[in-house]
């Protein structure tokens, strides 16, 4: 029971970040039916880049950096990768784009950082603590509640101000929105700035518990993908389920099946959802009006 | 105040509208009225920059807006009720009504222009819309068509608009909210707020505007004071005759 108990403890820290990778694709597909899929190397270059700027700044003072690289790196995705393929329509120009412009980033980091996986100075406590005895690494708690918080901040700028009201707007009607003033090809780079923004902080909370290096962001940005899928490219809620979904299945099946099994069972879900509820478990149905 | 000279449009290589040419005077209602299909929709598109003009020229207060983005011309004061209605049907009746003041909330408004105070605004579309006023913190997407058609118009007045474009306010609704919808157009002429209105009821749209356009085919076939056109033999045979 308490081995069960523990396992489901790391399964959320890890889920959460499932989660906010997620999130960031939702927010991209929500104003421009368009994904990131460099998604993980947004998440890699913001952990490698908070792995330098951390030895000047420590753990803290880093974050805003990050936090704005992110927001510069996406913005870059959008105008090299997706802004032409959204201008002529064009159905998966973006898919190819984006993770062709993934692979470049993975490359300029093996070149700068080199290809290792290297040791990311915790802020905090590197001892567990003990509750009722399932261990908890302080880093995890703050992973849980760093990714809370990113997701909540984002909705209360949707909600409450009149700029994330237009991004709302643009996802819902995009020419309608053009029609209220409303720049939506900005508003659209913008959403890739925020999606990568999310993913840099992203990596910077999971580096910590893991190890940081050019190759981090693939596994993690094909698994937020199964994410999204899972809890539906339009509920924002969902994505957090379905990260916790994958996050605890998978230790599960590390520690009772195998590691080798590891990554098969969140696949697995996801065909199932695929085959059974396209939309995902949260998703609202999309039809498409002709 | 509006005016659109030789105006070409169209949708990729299949051309609508031929060499157009009107004007919409300020403190004006103008009808465009035509048949299904004869292009009244595309002028209203091509004139708020939804789609982009092969040629000719649309001016606003003398200032050439030809190709420029639709927002670009929202901020420069043209307000376009769209076809349909489009109303963001995830945000709140308010929510839908602040973004149609965007351009004053964010200093984006050219020149100045329709500064004002959004929240008074507000206040007076709740006036002249109730039913708006009782579903304020509803979703616009759960509102009937005859509400989301007051909601459209509504929001695109928040704009403090110099021009007003409104697309068939009265498509798809029972005949009493037709009724409504007229009496409110009624009532923003009586405010002399400049409006170009394309409808299919030819008859209502005359009796309320100062002047109307015949709209065939892509080409204009008759003009003139709303009142001579209800008139005229050839519109009355044409437009008119079901109607009456």
């Amino acid at each position: 029971m308490q081995i069960l108990a523990q396992l489901i403890v790391s399964g959320i820290a890890v889920g959460m970040i499932y989660g906010v990778i997620a999130f960031g694709y939702q927010l991209t597909f929500a104003t421009s039916k368009t994904l990131n899929f460099g998604q993980g190397e947004a998440l890699m270059l913001g952990s490698l880049v908070g792995l330098t700027v951390v030895a000047f700044t420590g753990y803290w003072l880093m974050l805003p950096v990050v936090l704005a690289f992110g927001l510069l790196q996406g913005a870059v995705v959008e105008r090299l990768g997706v802004r032409q393929a959204i201008k002529t329509k064009s159905e998966s120009g973006w898919i190819m784009a984006t993770i062709a412009l993934g692979i470049i980033f993975k490359n300029l980091a093996e070149n700068i950082w080199g290809r290792d996986a290297m040791k990311f100075p915790s802020p905090l406590p590197e001892a567990p603590l003990s509750f009722a005895g399932v261990n908890v690494l302080p880093m995890e708690i703050v992973i849980v509640i760093g990714a809370i918080g990113m997701m909540l901040l984002v909705e209360l700028f949707n909600r409450r101000s009149i700029f994330g009201k237009a991004v709302v707007a643009t996802a819902n009607d995009r020419e309608a929105a053009g029609l209220m003033g409303i720049n939506t090809s900005l508003v659209i780079t913008f959403s890739y700035a925020l999606s990568s923004m999310t993913a840099a902080f992203a990596g910077v909370l999971v580096a910590p518990v893991t190890l940081t290096g050019a190759s981090m962001g693939s596994a993690l940005g094909l698994k937020a993908f199964a994410v999204a899928i899972i809890g539906g490219l339009s509920s924002g809620f969902g994505v957090v389920v379905g990260g916790l979904i994958l996050g605890i299945t998978e230790t599960l099946t590390g520690y009772y099946l195998s590691t080798g099994y590891k990554d098969v069972p969140g696949l697995v879900l996801l065909l199932l959802v695929l085959s059974f509820k396209p939309s995902g478990l949260f998703g609202r149905a999309s039809i498409k009006k002709v | 105040m509006l005016k659109v000279e030789k105006l070409v449009a169209g949708y990729g290589k299949v051309e609508v509208l031929h060499e157009l040419s009107l004007s919409v005077p300020e403190g004006k209602l103008v009808t465009l009225i035509g048949s299904n299909g004869a292009g009244k929709t595309t002028t209203l598109r091509a004139l708020s920059g939804m789609i982009r003009p092969q040629s000719g020229r649309i001016l606003l207060r003398d200032a050439d807006i030809t190709g420029l983005a639709s927002h670009e011309i929202a901020r420069r004061g043209m307000a376009h009720s769209p076809e349909g209605r489009r109303v963001f049907p995830a945000l709140s009746v308010a929510d839908n009504l602040l973004l149609g003041a965007f351009t004053r909330l964010t200093g984006t408004r050219g020149r100045g222009r329709g500064r004002g105070d959004v929240q008074r605004d507000l206040g007076r579309m709740f006036d002249i819309f109730p039913r708006l006023a009782e579903r304020r913190e509803q979703l616009a997407g759960t509102l009937s068509g005859g509400e989301q058609q007051m909601l459209a118009m509504a929001r695109a007045l928040m704009l403090s608009p110099e021009v007003l474009l409104l697309d068939e306010p009265s498509m798809g609704l029972a005949p009493k909210l037709v009724e409504e919808v007229f009496a409110t157009i009624a009532r923003l002429k009586a405010q002399r707020i400049t409006m170009l209105l394309v409808e299919q009821f030819a008859a209502a749209a005359l009796d309320v505007a100062d002047f109307g356009y015949v709209l065939e085919n892509g080409r204009l076939t008759a003009s003139g004071e709303a009142a001579t056109l209800k008139n005229d033999p050839a519109v009355r045979a044409a437009y008119l005759g079901q109607a009456h």
